[in-house]
């Protein structure tokens, strides 16, 4: 084709030549290699702090994709987090009678377990897909609400699943004969000197499973499915004549992102060791939301370090309660830990909101930029 | 034989009737033209063309395919693309991001596979990359291709539209104002540019105009609206003479 | 028969206090663009307030006027210094952001209830009153007629007066209300302001009977005005009485037939609101009365 002769220049918008990096791979690659070190320094109350982390960064970064990138928003997330957790300990977990309650449970090998909750997971957020095709903005918001407290009235009926109010143990993850526990008793698994535990193997697991969930998210961002869902966000009527099938990308971003939801839930079940159904109410939901609005709408690397906060911050406050002010220690006068975490991120959430909408990522951005401009 | 066949389409919104019985036909080559007063439903039409609207009576044929009762991905995927009267990009994307949105219906690229980046995905994207490259550089968008779209000014936001209508690698091209808002000269720019676009793809160009000037230099054929009905179709030179249509005007010949 | 005329009675006097709780929610909506997901915890300060005034002494009207004034004015400065700030940035940022005022203002609460269950130190206690074939709590009584008397004045403040008339011209078309001259900030303060007005005075209701008292669980009734609303549709102020109404009587109903839906499973009742609006939904989803968007390109 013959170039058009454009009288009027183009370059109106001062761009660099160079397509724009984003500072969030390298930033997230340093961040795993510092991870990776930390069970050979750090005790138990890290180690466990981590693990919970962990799950909360992989269910976060699913949400992310769902509310970020293809705009829906979704006040179900813990949902789907029970599904995966439940669903990992009663496919794995064996039938028996605890006191008077009766647990069911099919038995299976654990890394099966594993996978078929997280598609158990995917596949009810695939069910949920045509309710959520029809809605638009809040009234999905409001109906994804329905979810969560569906499940809770769901798990407070299926005492064979949940082991009824006072919860049930979970089985540990073994895979290949490895297991993520503390080992057969007698023995000690050493590296570099350092005995791993329980809390110790599962960190790596942590690890691995969240830095593949950032990839992944990562890859589908910048390819054809990032550009469509995102198309579908700013305007479903446009997508959709731009040749998207909103609908079905609809009806994929909430199968991956309730995948994401599940895998993470079943990470959470492992941290736990033990669950109760009371854990994935409305709060939990909003926790979540909270996450992801922290981090910064639609960025991976902001849904991790939104979740690792939200998640962190009760059981930092709790460890050093005694030494900040105005925290009781249990039983003693002032607020306790979990308490100040909770204002602590709802300031945090109101104060970013306030000042930049974009979250911790769009802090990010600004900060780059300013590097950049710098140099 | 004609590339698209409109006939009888009638649209109805809570009582008004947009559209009423509407009918017309544009040749396999042509640049077809619809005009009309304000209101008279010139948008509405598109939109029941690319599949927004379903319209209460009536038909749309493309080379024989029924395109009425089509969800507006499939008809993109029969090779109808469009732009917008207001546009609509994605202001905070760049302007490559918003053009590789039209080759969505050309690439398979899947969940699974672009997650996994694997190697038939990756070369898929940059055959596309490279075409959207190309389709860029004929518009003269190469400069920009890495800009947030939202950040241009607002004639070349219009010329991403098309670039991105033609990145869809159309067999029916639907404009929707596209000199809107531009200057005498800006507007001989685009009509040179749609001509040429006729002209190197072969396609049918339909487009809804206000700037007359334009519409009489580039039109093959004209179909006037007004008040949603079709009150002329023609070429040129009956349209401007046809007395309805100066009548529906307040009797001028439209804006200079 | 009595049973389910006991049982409609029970679920319009409730559907009415739900419908005080749906009617604030929606006109916040309406008049500011925001969905107030603290709307729950507006309820929560009215019906802390009350019961301390009461622990304190004081008589139960004055201890309600109290109430109602401080959530009222809770709602004033949420969006004082909270909304109306960032009201140019999206919808969803400002909703979200009323997700963490509803996170401190619900923790607070909380934590200074403990584990308490704190009396409203109502008149009306477990008394009955006898209308016709079946027995009403007087509690119940008590509170639909209040709502009504509430939701009439507000209809009518709303039609008639100047300061309704240009709330509804808000809620229209904002950008030209306030060409016209209508100032939108005081309007969204005047709805927020209501909003904790008309939610203290649901809590009233919700606190004095069946429960013995308020309590943190509270709170999750108080979410039952976001289905109600969605069910009349998030923009239409008939629609929150009507939804309201529907959730109170779907919860009566599903409660009193516990035995027959015992296939649903137990404590059914509570998740009913939220089954009867994805029913809505899937019918009409934009809600009963809500405006269906139409969508321009």
């Amino acid at each position: 084709m013959s170039k058009v002769d454009v009288a009027v220049p183009v370059t109106t918008v001062p761009v660099s030549p160079r397509r724009t990096r984003s500072l969030a791979l390298p930033a997230v690659a340093t961040a795993v290699v510092v991870l990776a070190a930390v069970p050979f320094y750090l005790d138990r109350f890290w180690l466990t702090l981590g693990l919970f982390a962990f799950a909360a960064a992989v269910a976060a970064i699913g949400l992310g994709l769902l509310l970020g990138q293809a705009g829906q928003l979704s006040l179900g997330h813990a949902f789907f987090v029970a599904v995966g957790a439940y669903g990992y300990t009663y496919l794995a977990g064996t039938s028996r009678t605890v006191g008077v309650s009766h647990q069911g449970g099919l038995g299976l090998p654990p890394l099966i377990a594993l996978v078929l909750a997280v598609l158990l997971a995917g596949l009810a957020g695939l069910l949920f897909s045509p309710v959520a095709a029809r809605l638009r903005g809040i009234y999905l918001g409001i109906a994804s609400l329905a979810l969560v407290f569906a499940g809770q009235h769901i798990l407070a009926n299926a005492p064979l699943v949940t082991g009824g109010y006072n919860g049930r143990t979970v089985p540990p993850l073994t895979i290949g004969g490895f297991g993520f526990d503390d080992g057969a008793p007698g023995t000690q698994l050493l590296v570099l000197g350092v005995p791993f535990h329980r809390e110790e193997r599962l960190w790596y697991l942590g690890l691995a499973v969240t830095a593949l969930a950032y990839l992944y998210h990562r890859n589908l961002v910048r390819g054809r499915p990032g550009i469509a869902l995102r198309a579908v966000r700013d305007s479903e009527l446009m997508a959709g004549m731009m040749g998207v099938p909103v609908t079905r990308y609809k009806g994929y971003a909430f199968l991956v992102s309730s995948m994401y939801a599940g895998l993470g839930g079943v990470l959470l079940a492992l941290a736990f060791g033990r669950i109760v159904p009371v854990t994935f109410d409305y709060a939990m939901s909003i926790e979540f939301l909270v996450m992801v609005v922290l981090g910064g709408l639609g960025s991976a690397a902001g849904a991790i370090v939104g979740a690792f906060f939200v998640a962190s911050l009760p059981r930092l406050l709790d460890r050093y309660a005694d030494v900040l002010p105005g925290l009781a220690e249990p039983g003693g006068d002032g607020v306790s830990p979990a308490v100040a975490a909770r204002f602590g991120y709802a300031i945090a959430l109101i104060l970013l909101l306030l000042i930049e909408p974009g979250g911790a990522a769009g802090l990010g951005r600004r900060v780059a930029n300013r590097f950049r401009r710098n140099r | 034989m004609s590339a698209l066949e409109v006939d009888g389409i009638t649209v109805r919104f809570a009582g008004v009737t947009a559209l009423d019985g509407v009918s017309f036909t544009v040749a396999p080559r042509a640049i077809h033209a619809v005009i009309g007063p304000n209101g008279a439903g010139k948008s509405t039409l598109f939109n029941v063309l690319s599949g927004a609207y379903r319209p209460a009576r009536g038909s749309v044929r493309f080379r024989d395919v029924d395109l009425t009762h089509r969800a507006p991905y499939e008809i993109t995927g029969l090779g109808v693309a469009r732009t917008f009267q207001n546009i609509a990009l994605s202001g905070a994307a760049t302007v490559e991001e918003n053009l590789v949105l039209g080759r969505h219906h050309l690439t398979r690229a899947g969940f699974t596979g672009t997650a996994l980046r694997l190697p038939h995905v990756r070369r898929e994207e940059r055959r596309h990359r490279a075409r959207v490259r190309e389709i860029a550089d004929f518009l003269g968008l190469t400069e920009v291709l890495h800009a947030p779209a939202g950040r241009l000014p607002y004639g070349d936001q219009k010329r991403v539209e098309v670039a991105r209508a033609l990145c869809v690698e159309p067999e029916l091209l639907l404009l929707d104002e596209p000199a809107a808002g531009m200057n005498a000269h800006e507007s001989a720019l685009m009509a040179h540019l749609i001509r040429d676009i006729r002209d190197a793809l072969g396609i049918p160009i339909l487009l809804v105009e206000h700037d007359m000037g334009l519409v009489m230099g580039i039109a093959d054929r004209i179909t006037v609206l007004d008040f949603g009905v079709r009150i002329a179709d023609g070429i040129p030179d009956e349209i401007r003479r046809d007395p309805a249509v100066q009548r529906a005007y307040l009797g001028t010949e439209g804006e200079s | 028969m009595t049973q389910f005329l006991q049982l409609l009675a029970g679920g319009v006097s409730l559907g009415a206090v739900y419908a005080l709780l749906a009617l604030g929610f929606v006109v916040v909506f309406k008049a500011s663009d925001v969905v107030n997901f603290g709307h729950p915890a507006l309820l929560m300060i009215g019906a802390y307030t009350i019961a301390r005034l009461g622990l304190s002494q004081v008589a139960f009207p004055l201890a309600v006027l109290g109430g109602v004034l401080l959530a009222a004015l809770t709602g004033l400065v949420v969006q004082r210094f909270l909304v109306a700030p960032i009201a140019s940035t999206s919808v969803v940022t400002v909703s979200i952001m009323t997700i963490g005022v509803d996170i401190l203002a619900q923790t607070e609460i909380t934590r200074r209830i403990g584990v308490d269950i704190l009396s409203i130190a109502d008149p009306w206690g477990d008394r009955v009153v006898r209308l016709g074939a079946v027995d009403v709590p007087q509690a119940r009584v008590a509170g639909l007629v209040s709502s009504v008397v509430l939701i009439g004045l507000f209809l009518a403040w709303f039609k008639l007066s100047r300061w309704g008339i240009a709330m509804r011209a808000v809620a229209d078309d904002a950008p030209t209300a306030a060409l016209m001259g209508v100032p939108r900030k005081v309007i969204s303060a005047l709805a927020w302001t209501l909003a904790g007005g008309l939610a203290a005075v649901a809590g009233v209701f919700i606190t004095a009977f069946p429960t013995p008292g308020l309590q943190p669980a509270t709170a999750s009734v108080a979410l039952a005005a976001f289905p109600a609303a969605i069910i009349g549709g998030l923009d239409s102020i008939g629609g929150a009485i009507v939804g309201g109404l529907v959730v109170g009587l779907a919860e009566s109903l599903a409660e009193g037939y516990e035995e027959r839906l015992s296939f649903l499973g137990q404590g059914f009742h509570s998740v009913m609101p939220y089954a009867v609006m994805v029913l809505v939904l899937l019918v009409r989803p934009t809600g009963l009365f809500g405006t269906r968007e139409l969508h321009r390109v």
